[in-house]
């Protein structure tokens, strides 16, 4: 009895990074799905459905560069949108009333969100919760009210119609069926979905995880919030605002409903239905939300009704999303194939 | 002058009760379970339907907006019942109370866009007429709207502080652990709260629907004024809400009067975001959390 008895738990080595898939790993998935995007418009024709996928990836951006404030950052930003359609009007307002070359505004478009993402720091520094919430949203009414109220320059309700699109040399982008806007917005979402996983897995990523997960702790350690929060907003701008100077220059105009709450619940349901803080969740909610919404086009006023009754299912039985379902279906069939082997 | 006073000391008093009664509710939501309740813009816009709907089906308007106020309050339980306390205990239940409800809140916008159409249909006044004051001319509808808020807050101020069953709804929002343990049905008084709230929208949405026409969307101005309005306040009380609901009300008549329409809701959200910097829990707010 005195030998020492073998553990019956076989001691594995401590993994790196706890929690994170190996980035190898990551990288070949991330390429695999990229290779089955890239090739979908040979196997898909028609104009419409590749509509409905330039739209899924322009949501995605949107939603996982939401994801990261809202869900890594644990800053409850409700004005994301705000920077979307601050895209939408500096792309626009930039090519057709000061003449900018649409390719520097498209760029441009990003800049000027990632500015008013600093500039929307500053009033939620000392706040928490809900006041974000708050604060945020009002930020986000405040956009559109200037936006309606200088209907000189911007419209007003009315919106902007003939918006300059991007060009590629001669290349007609418009009688193509979509073919060039499909590979710019997979462009688009491709470098900032690299770009988000980039960020949340560098020690910076970290830092914004550690910040929300308990604040107290991490400011004891010498982290600054002030710093912590602003790099996390700005980061989360910049695509944003570039995938609404996308918008512009693909719907080639601009009007305030970017602004409005439908919009703003459609994204933030994709966020929460894939599962806050993943980044990957948020854009496989994107596709599922936008290709079941136009399968359910003939539903007519029943399509949203489903939708939010869809969105409060899951929220209610997976409340970590889809991507915590399928990591819960994953790890079932793993169990039943270690039982069968 | 005198006249440009009275102007905007009505339009104060009518938005402002206007936006007390939204506020009160959101904001004794917040305080008893903690979480915010993006549907009560929409709520608002149901109970202007329901009473629409008695009154087609042959209710005179005494007995059908009282009613419409009790179904309403029905559905402010089923709602709870709903999306909100299946979530309590989760860790970002805030977070999430505020997608289910803003889902439920579709859910019924969408419903009623069926199943009533969106073709503008308006409620019979209050008291119809139409009055001078101080040089104004005013609908006896706004004045009714002007003498009843004050009446009901009241009632509420009365119910929160001196019936037993307010004072158990004031313990479980002060500290739900202890209210539990001194057998309290949290539970149902969350129900309540909810209720009390919904109750109070479909208020607001029969006074709405009297004087302006309705439509399935008329919930989220007065949602996102109420919003601003708690967050004036300070969403931790109720008084402070109402205080603010008034004061705001004579900032945007104040606003409309000199600025003109288009400026207000920028002057407005710019005030906001300032407030927040300088006061981060509100103007009327005491730094703790509880009812009354």
């Amino acid at each position: 009895m005195t030998d020492a008895v073998a553990p019956a738990i076989p001691i594995r080595a401590v993994p790196v990074s706890p929690g994170r898939t190996p980035w190898k790993q990551e990288a070949i998935g991330f390429a695999i799905a990229l290779l089955v995007l890239a090739l979908l418009p040979l196997v898909i024709g028609d104009t419409y459905s590749r509509h409905v996928l330039i739209m899924v990836f322009i949501y995605a951006v949107v939603a996982s560069n939401w994801d990261l404030s809202l869900g890594y950052g644990g800053v409850f930003n409700f004005g994301h949108l705000a920077l979307f359609g601050i895209g939408v009007y500096a792309y626009s307002l930039l090519t057709k009333l000061v003449g900018l070359d649409p390719w520097l505004a498209l760029f441009a478009g990003g800049v000027i969100a990632t500015v008013a993402a600093v500039l929307v720091t500053i009033p939620i520094l000392r706040l928490k919760g809900i006041y974000i919430i708050l604060v945020t949203f009002g930020f986000a009414q405040l956009v559109m009210q200037i936006v309606i109220s200088q209907s000189a320059i911007t419209g007003g309700t009315q919106g902007l119609v003939r918006v300059p699109g991007l060009y590629w040399f001669d290349h007609n982008m418009i009688r193509d069926g979509k073919f060039a806007y499909f590979y710019i917005a997979l462009g688009l979402l491709v470098a900032s979905t690299i770009f988000l996983r980039v960020f949340v897995r560098s020690r910076l990523g970290a830092g914004v995880v550690a910040l929300r997960d308990n604040e107290e702790y991490a400011i004891s350690r010498g982290m600054s919030l002030v710093r912590q929060r602003m790099i996390t907003l700005a980061a989360s701008a910049f695509f944003t605002g570039m995938a609404g100077a996308f918008y512009a220059a693909y719907q080639r105009n601009a009007s305030v409903d970017v602004f409005g709450m439908s919009l703003a619940t459609i994204i933030l349901s994709m966020v929460l239905l894939g599962g806050a803080s993943t980044i990957y969740g948020a854009i496989i909610a994107s596709f599922v939300l936008t290709v079941f919404g136009e399968a359910m086009a003939d539903f007519g006023a029943w399509r949203p009704m489903i939708t939010a009754l869809l969105i409060i299912v899951v929220m209610l039985v997976y409340p970590s999303g889809l991507v915590g379902m399928i990591r819960a279906g994953w790890g079932a069939i793993a169990v039943r194939m270690k039982r069968t082997a | 002058m005198s006249s440009a006073f009275a102007d905007i000391a009505f339009g104060g008093l009518f938005q402002g009760s206007l936006y007390a009664m939204m506020a009160v509710g959101l904001a004794l939501v917040w305080t008893t379970i903690g979480v915010f309740n993006f549907s009560h813009g929409v709520l608002m816009m149901l109970g202007a339907y329901v009473a629409w709907q008695l009154i087609e089906i042959g209710l005179p308007a005494w007995a059908a907006f009282p009613l419409a106020i009790v179904v309403l309050g029905g559905v402010g339980w089923l709602l709870q019942a709903s999306v909100v306390r299946p979530l309590i205990g989760r860790p970002n239940i805030v977070l999430v109370v505020v997608i289910t409800t803003l889902a439920a809140g579709s859910l019924i916008e969408n419903g009623a866009l069926t199943f009533w159409g969106p073709r503008s249909k308006q409620l019979p006044s209050l008291i119809s007429g139409n009055a001078t004051i101080g040089g104004v001319g005013v609908s006896l509808h706004q004045i009714a709207i002007i003498v009843i808020t004050p009446i009901i807050l009241g009632a509420l101020w009365l119910f929160l502080n001196r019936t037993r069953l307010g004072l158990a709804m004031r313990a479980v929002a002060q500290n739900e652990d202890a209210s539990h343990l001194v057998g309290l049905n949290v539970t149902a008084l969350y129900g309540l709260a909810f209720g009390i709230a919904a109750s109070l929208a479909g208020l607001a949405g029969i006074f709405i629907g009297g004087y302006r026409f309705m439509s399935p969307v008329m919930g989220s101005d007065p949602l996102l004024k109420a919003l601003i309005v708690v967050v004036f306040g300070g969403i931790s009380s109720v008084s402070g809400p109402i205080f603010a609901a008034y004061l705001i009300g004579f900032f945007e008549a104040a606003c409309n009067y000199y600025f003109g329409l288009y400026w207000t809701p920028t002057l407005l959200f710019a005030v906001l975001i300032l407030i927040l910097m300088v006061r981060p829990e509100g103007i009327f707010a005491s730094r703790s959390r509880g009812l009354a």
